[in-house]
């Protein structure tokens, strides 16, 4: 997949909306013309904390339309407490837009696999795949119904939205990926964003299926553009996906580390040794 | 009287570090900011003193198993492990593209002994594209021999006199704080031949996962950095400073030019930012432009001015050489 980074720069966005879509999950839409214009699905941004006084914080980017581009997320810590905490008109710091993103095919079945804030990341794949005419279905899990947040915001863009809830309280009672692996359409490929375990498990049912995947990987970042090698993955040692990396006969190893906020955060579920 | 009215920008904030002269005071710490080049979107990198390069070793590195970083209180635990390429690769993909960066390159080199440190500095200096040399004797992340260099007077001097002598460039040498005397180990480094020393590394340190009782480091062990370690950071610079003549580039923590300050006064000449770029990439350049107001309103016209005086008082006779402030 390409590197795309050299467009993205430093923003200082204006906070233009907030929402709280259910407890301790918030929107923030954010005027920033220029990240729009070069943000692809799947990019993400490191938004840099008001007070300084912790490092930056990884977030995909939710919506990217016109100078419009929002983030959507958990509070899960202190860094996503001080982000709740932004009203409409303050200024953020806004790095990026990072990361290579999804490649957007000609495939004519997709299917998009989302747990939890995962959903934050796929909105403009699922877009970009509309657009192009193809048929997609999103597979959508979260531990109970109102933390589904914006599902009919898909089923809108066009997407088949089929849940899943831990505590059954909506659709399919188990793991998101049970019903992906259950489904009675074999899709062309599979875009996923989650929690590590899930995206493990995606990538387990879309090689059962003989299914091409793409995982949005989480993990925990420091510099998020590249910096420190302190996000990185095993993956496959080949000259293609690792350029930077001795081959395999001189590195003693037919894997490498490679860093989730550069050579990824995207990456075909076949090439991750995990 | 208007003569004596300075404008901040014409502070002299520059910096020397043996032969290497620095137009700006402010080094990007080893292992914090790639090669530069990841930064160059976010950062005029023309103004910033130096770029330290992520360390390269005598053989290819794997670097650690996952996780390698975890958030803590004011800071963050890494344990990363020097993954690089091998100087001989280093040297035939990457070293040339340093070339084009617009700020001047320090290069790392990090080894399990003396001959793997005398051998990959020697290859390394010899690049131009290479102005300095930064000797990393106190990474905290690999097996037990890594760190063990700058915890050993000893083997500190052996290091930095076999790494002294394949290079006349400017040689930087990174001492540990985990060590019951840094000042011992400055002075060995001194004696041996460092033209400089960068103080300090990151801090030992371990978290533990309660909920699945292991530790949340893949290493079991990492180094601490952020705003946790400053007052250890302070403390070390303050006693190196007493403890040798060669110039200090003081690190670990600084995030803000007040924070810069404590190690200027405290005998830094130079300043190292690492883990605050990671908070937001646009922190050197105001910590330079902070400093120049700070000095500007005090009627002071460089930097150096300031170097140490907050050991008045104390052995340190060479920091106040031609301070006319």
């Amino acid at each position: 997949m390409p590197i795309v980074s050299p467009l993205a720069t430093i923003h200082n966005a204006i906070v233009t909306d907030r929402r709280v879509l259910a407890p301790g999950v918030v929107l923030l839409g954010f005027d920033a013309p220029d990240l729009v214009a070069v943000t692809r699905p799947g990019s993400f941004v490191m938004v840099v904390p008001p007070s300084g006084e912790s490092a930056a914080t990884a977030l995909g980017v939710y919506e990217a339309d016109g100078r419009r581009a929002s983030i959507l997320f958990f509070v899960v810590g202190k860094r996503t407490e001080e982000l709740s905490r932004i009203s409409e008109g303050e200024k953020i710091g806004v790095v990026g837009p990072l990361g290579n993103g999804f490649t957007i095919g000609s495939e004519r079945d997709v299917a998009i696999v989302a747990g939890g804030v995962g959903i934050a990341s796929v909105l403009l794949p699922a877009q970009a795949y509309v657009r192009t005419g193809a048929r997609v279905r999103l597979y959508y899990g979260a531990r109970t119904t109102e933390l589904l947040v914006e599902r009919e915001r898909f089923a809108h863009e066009g997407c088949e939205v089929l849940v899943a809830t831990d505590d059954g309280s909506l659709g399919h009672a188990g793991y998101v990926t049970s019903l992906l692996a259950q489904t009675d359409r074999r899709p062309d490929v599979i875009l996923a964003c989650g929690p590590t375990p899930m995206l493990r498990a995606v990538a387990s049912v879309a090689s059962d299926m003989h299914v091409p995947a793409q995982l949005s990987l989480e993990e925990t970042f420091a510099c998020g553009v590249g910096g420190c090698w302190g996000c990185v993955v095993p993956i496959v040692n080949t000259s293609a996906q690792a350029p930077s990396f001795p081959p395999a006969e001189r590195n003693g190893s037919d894997v490498v580390y490679a860093r989730v906020c550069k050579e990824g955060s995207v990456f075909w579920a076949h090439e991750l040794r995990w | 009287m208007v003569n004596d009215v300075i404008t901040a920008r014409e502070i002299d904030v520059s910096v020397r570090l043996g032969k290497l002269e620095l137009a700006y005071p402010t080094l990007m710490g080893s292992g914090c900011y790639g090669s530069g080049e990841e930064y160059a979107p976010f950062v005029d990198l023309s103004k910033i003193g130096a770029v330290v390069l992520k360390s390269v070793t005598r053989q290819p590195r794997l670097g650690n198993p996952t996780p390698r970083l975890v958030h803590t209180p004011s800071g963050m635990l890494n344990a990363i492990g020097l993954q690089n390429p091998g100087i001989e690769w280093y040297l035939e993909h990457d070293v040339a593209k340093f070339a084009q960066r617009p700020c001047t390159i320090i290069g790392s080199v990090a080894g399990f002994s003396v001959d793997d440190y005398a051998y990959t500095c020697e290859k390394l200096a010899a690049r131009n594209e290479i102005k300095a040399i930064e000797l990393n004797i106190s990474c905290p992340n690999v097996a037990s021999e890594g760190e063990t260099f700058a915890c050993d007077p000893n083997l500190t001097a052996n290091v930095v006199r076999a790494a002294r002598a394949t290079t006349d460039k400017t040689l930087i040498v990174k001492l540990s704080p985990n060590v019951t005397d840094i000042a011992s180990i400055a002075r060995e480094a001194e004696r041996a031949g460092a033209d400089a020393l960068a103080v300090i590394n990151t801090v030992r340190g371990m978290a533990i996962d309660v909920d699945m009782w292991r530790p949340r480091l893949g290493n079991v062990t990492g180094g601490l950095s952020g705003p946790a370690i400053r007052p250890i950071a302070v403390l070390a610079v303050y006693e190196v400073a007493r403890a040798v003549k060669i110039p200090i580039v003081g690190q670990g923590g600084i995030e803000t030019a007040g924070d810069a300050l404590e190690f200027f006064l405290a005998g830094a000449s130079a300043i190292s930012i690492g883990t605050a770029n990671f908070t937001d990439p646009r922190v050197p350049l105001r910590i330079v432009d902070e400093l120049r107001a700070y000095l500007a309103k005090r009627g002071l016209r460089s930097l150096q001015q300031i170097v140490g005086k907050a050991n008045v008082g104390f052995a340190n006779p060479h920091q106040y050489e031609g301070d006319e402030g």
